[in-house]
């Protein structure tokens, strides 16, 4: 009795709901991408315009030439895959460290890195960038990854990742006689794997996204980051629609075949984020 | 628990002493510029910053390669910024040691930075002038004001725009009305075509007559200051210590522009930003719509073309007119060794000496003599009506909190016209926000 | 002679065991040190700044002043502050709390047999892969009043409505993105929580013939509490962190009805340069975060006793 209950809900409710979220979920891609192809006559057309006619095929050309998006592209890539690199090695070293070994302070230290997870950037930019500052950093790479090379939630889940592992595993490398490090690098870290892709992946959109930082110690152009690129492509004078959608839609691609090729990953690190113990 | 503990001193030594020794280089000791001017032989780079605006952009670049040519010792690093955030990013730059020898800002910016001791004043030597009231007899009445502090000269300005009323002809047309003569001369006139020009279809507004910006407060400022004065009213007193947003001629002119508003647009339906804030009328979408003559190349790259009137700023009374002026300046930077900073001056005058090409590929009018004269001024588009508003008008606001004081004028115009609040309420709220802020 | 012999051999061992002990702490220190340093000097140190700053009158260029308390006293009385945290408080509550609700009810929907699963979960997880910065330039575009949401609006008979030209709606909007871009985050959180409760439990409530809603209310919910705080939490801090899309979208305007605390913050530090005004800002935002945490933490530990 209750299965056919379901079985009609799923037909009435169930589908057109999903089908409903989807579509909420999805318009905003279509229709950026949509709009890139339009031309600018009939960017406002009512009623309104839902494919593309005729195609506009100059938008991304044109609008990758109307600023160095090539260099705000490489510069995003590299600031994000350092700042991923550092989260996974720093991250699992602390997290080896906090998890493998007993040592005085252990504790206090963890809460320690536990509790920046609940201080927002927004609340310390003011003195970080007078820090940062003070290094002579403003316009530089350094400034734009070193802060955040690692951090409280790259630590806390390689933590509770590594506690996972046995550690009779790590016992039986020490009595072979490896080094502690090899220990870390040879045995720990290939075990870590699903952790660290999760942990990569998560680190690695964070990074891409990263806005306020960049918009306050990046004045040359140099060095602006592709975030900072689409915002000041938007408001640059003369603009047109056509290329800003273009522009965004280049800007959104790397997070969407991140997700298509490392869709495991990528909602593992999530659901990790939400583990507590 | 001892090393522990240890360890905790150590972290709280360290942090304790960083933020002791936190307090941030002040800007170096003024030094006397040298009298005379000899130009440096060895190789000099300078840094020059401008914002971004197509055909500026383009003119700059091809000055810089012209002063190449002439002085091979001397490398010109340029640096752009999109003009909504060049005074955070200029600030931020000269406060960690790496801002420009010549920076670009907003004219209404350089008092902060006066204040803070950042700005060389004009080399005369570079000028050949003998003082600074010479340097400035070179320029139209008051062309200088915006830069002059204490009877020096620190800033030139590459334009100063007039804010005059652009008129779409074939608007007017449509509606049976002549871009010459029916063109208004008071805002009453203005209002008074609102009603022809304004087209409302069920719902949407499909055309408005005219309207005032809503896009950013800087721009509402920008019309709300000229009305004031209109009136007889001033926002701000000449020292900027005292400001008068709400007294009696700031909320007339308030008042007005929210009658105007209603009877001639809908600021609800627009698409015009920040950074395209003349677009409603480039598409055709407002009959009427101040700006300044920068906007020309722009109108002219629309669908609009050539088909376009330029008329005074309407007054309150034709007799007295009262108009504004607003522009972006260059400005030296004082913390620059001697030598680069009479490069930096060279290249200002060079970059300044001829106004007619700024007039013809950047569409900016310098506030100088002459330039009326040229044969570029003569066929650009209404040349004469944006300099006659040049010579009826005060600069833009010059203020440390200008942006502050554009705010709270923006909360206050977007407060009436959106909320449908009292003027007189709003424009309370306005004052006592600016009398806190200049209070300090 | 055997019996000292080997007391001797050890406490030798002994000896050599703390010896490697002593060296394996040595070891965990040193890997532990780089990130010790980074979180040190850019969390903890800037923390202790901005209290520092916040006492101080400090435009980046002119060496800073002391001057007590009088930035803090100066925004509690200033209304422009209090409407910013006002703004901040409306849109934690109105972003956060449906995200919770439609989270839940996501992936109580995502963890069902359903067919086509992985078009679906991908489709609604969308948003999560969607940039802010581009976020906030696709959705002004969206938004405008002639787009496509009012466009749809208008299927259903609406008015077009001035999303963002209007000091009534534009909170609104900028809320309803951050819904948007959240839920399904934290969808895939509870997700993880629902996939963790044991499938006996209910299969033995189906024996005792309990209806899915009780299932859901006397097994789901308990079972998902420590999830759910954790949802909270982490929602609220990244609502009131909240920056680019207001930034980007509004400025902040129309007459500061999405002048969210970062964005105050973020203006009065960069674009009025008060530095220490802006850090005495900072200090209350952080404030926010503990009060806010803490309140969470409390009512579900109430809830337990």
């Amino acid at each position: 009795m209750m299965r056919g209950h379901s079985r009609y809900g799923r037909i009435f409710v169930t589908y057109p709901l999903l089908v409903l979220i989807s579509f909420i979920g999805l318009l905003p891609f279509y229709w950026m991408v949509a709009c890139s192809f339009k031309t600018n006559e009939n960017m406002f057309l009512m009623p309104l315009q839902w494919f593309p006619n005729p195609i506009n095929w100059n938008a991304y050309g044109d609008a990758w030439k109307a600023q160095d998006f090539t260099r705000y592209f490489l510069n995003t890539t590299f600031i994000a895959v350092a700042i991923t690199f550092g989260n996974l090695l720093l991250g699992s070293l602390a997290g080896y460290s906090l998890s493998k070994f007993r040592y005085f302070g252990r504790g206090v230290l963890f809460l320690l890195i536990l509790s920046t997870m609940m201080l927002p950037l927004e609340v310390t930019m003011v003195p970080l960038f007078l820090i940062v500052k003070k290094f002579g950093w403003p316009n530089t790479y350094e400034g734009l990854i070193v802060p955040f090379v690692v951090d409280g939630f790259g630590v806390f889940l390689m933590r509770q990742y590594l506690k996972s592992i046995p550690n009779e595993l790590i016992e039986a490398a020490r009595i072979d006689g490896a080094s502690e490090l090899r220990i870390y690098w040879q045995i720990v870290m290939p075990l870590c794997k699903p952790a660290l892709a999760a942990l990569g992946v998560f680190t690695f959109r964070e990074a891409w996204d990263m806005y306020i930082w960049p918009l306050i110690i990046v004045t040359k152009d140099s060095l602006r980051t592709l975030p900072l690129g689409i915002s000041l492509f938007m408001s640059s004078f003369g603009t047109s629609w056509d290329q800003l959608m273009a522009v965004a839609a280049i800007g959104t691609l790397p997070m969407v075949l991140l997700f298509f090729f490392l869709q495991r990953s990528f909602i593992q690190g999530i659901s990790i984020s939400g583990l507590k113990n | 628990m001892r090393l522990f503990k240890r360890f905790l001193a150590v972290v709280l030594l360290v942090s304790v002493t960083w933020i002791c020794s936190s307090t941030v280089d002040a800007a170096t000791a003024p030094k006397q510029t040298k009298p005379g001017f000899a130009f440096p032989t060895e190789n000099i780079t300078i840094e020059v910053w401008w914002h971004e605006y197509g055909p500026f952009t383009a003119y700059v670049k091809e000055l810089i390669e012209a002063y190449k040519k002439l002085h091979p010792n001397v490398t010109v690093n340029a640096t752009i910024a999109s003009s909504t955030d060049m005074n955070q990013k200029l600030t931020v730059a000269l406060a960690s040691g790496t801002g420009p020898d010549i920076m670009d800002a907003d004219a209404s910016y350089y008092v902060a930075y006066y204040a803070k001791g950042i700005l060389e004043p004009a080399n005369l030597g570079v000028f050949g002038v003998k003082s600074y009231p010479e340097l400035a007899a070179r320029y139209v009445s008051g062309g200088l004001a915006s830069g002059t502090f204490d009877g020096k000269i620190y800033t030139l300005p590459y334009q100063g725009n007039s804010m005059s009323l652009f008129i779409n002809n074939k608007l007017f047309a449509a509606a049976g009305l002549d871009p010459k003569k029916d063109a208004p001369k008071t805002w009453k006139d203005l209002m008074a075509l609102g009603p022809k020009l304004k087209k409302v279809e069920g719902k949407r507004t499909v055309q408005k007559a005219f309207e005032f910006p809503y896009h950013s407060p800087r721009w509402q400022l920008q019309d709300l200051q000229p009305l004031t004065e209109q009136f007889g009213g001033k926002l701000l007193s000449d020292d900027g210590k005292t400001a008068y947003l709400n007294s009696p001629e700031t909320l007339k002119a308030l008042t007005l522009w929210r009658d105007v508003t209603k009877a001639c647009g809908d600021p609800k339906n627009t698409k015009s930003t920040a950074s395209n804030p003349n677009q409603d009328f480039l598409d055709g979408f407002t009959a009427m719509w101040i700006t300044g003559p920068w906007a020309t190349p722009q109108v002219q790259a629309s669908p609009i073309k050539n088909d376009f009137t330029v008329v005074g700023l309407p007054q309150v009374n034709p007799a007295k007119p009262h108009t504004m002026v607003y522009g972006w300046a260059w400005g030296v930077n004082k913390n620059k060794p001697e030598n680069s900073k009479i490069v930096a001056w060279d290249f200002v005058r060079f970059m300044l000496s001829k106004p007619d090409e700024w007039l013809a590929k950047a569409g900016f009018v310098q506030p100088i003599k002459g330039v009326s004269e040229t044969p570029v001024a003569k066929k650009f588009p209404f040349f004469n009506v944006h300099m006659k508003d040049v010579q009826t008008a005060t600069w833009y606001m010059r203020s440390e909190n200008v942006n502050e004081i554009a705010q709270a004028v923006g909360r206050a115009v977007d407060s009436v016209v959106y909320d449908d609040a009292d003027p007189k309420t709003a424009l309370d709220a306005a004052q006592a926000q600016v009398e806190k802020i200049l209070k300090k | 002679m055997s019996a000292s012999g080997s007391t001797q051999s050890r406490s030798l061992r002994k000896l050599f065991r703390l010896n490697i002990a002593a060296k394996q702490a040595l070891f965990a220190y040193a890997i532990i040190l780089p990130t010790l340093a980074v979180i040190v000097i850019f969390r903890f140190l800037p923390m202790l700044q901005a209290f520092y700053i916040s006492l101080h009158e400090y435009d980046l260029i002119r060496p800073p002043t002391f001057i007590g308390f009088r930035n803090f006293i100066d925004l509690v009385q200033d209304p422009l502050f209090l409407q910013s945290a006002w703004v901040s408080f409306i849109y934690v509550v109105f972003s956060c709390v449906p995200v919770w609700v439609l989270a839940l009810a996501l992936a109580v929907l995502f963890n069902r047999e359903i067919r086509a699963k992985n078009f679906f979960r991908s489709a609604t997880f969308m948003p999560v892969v969607m940039p802010a910065v581009v976020n906030a330039v696709v959705w002004t575009f969206m938004y405008h009043q002639d787009g496509v949401v009012n466009t749809i609006l208008a299927w259903f008979g609406i008015d077009p409505i001035p999303w963002l030209r209007s000091s009534k709606w534009a909170l609104w909007a900028v809320i309803l993105i951050g819904i948007w871009r959240a839920t399904p985050y934290y969808m895939v959180i509870f997700l993880a929580g629902l996939q963790a409760i044991p499938q006996r439990y209910y299969e033995a409530a189906q024996i005792d013939g309990a209806s899915s809603w009780n299932q859901f209310r006397h097994i789901t919910l308990p079972l998902l509490k420590p999830t759910t705080l954790l949802v909270m939490v982490m929602s609220v801090i990244v609502a009131l962190k909240v920056f680019a899309v207001p930034l980007i979208m509004t400025g902040g305007g129309p007459a500061d009805a999405t002048r969210v605390l970062p964005l105050f913050i973020y203006q009065t530090a960069f674009e009025f340069f008060k530095m220490g005004r802006a850090a005495a800002m900072s200090v209350f935002l952080f404030a926010a975060v503990m009060i806010f945490t803490i309140f969470q933490i409390r009512l579900f530990s109430r809830g337990e006793d």
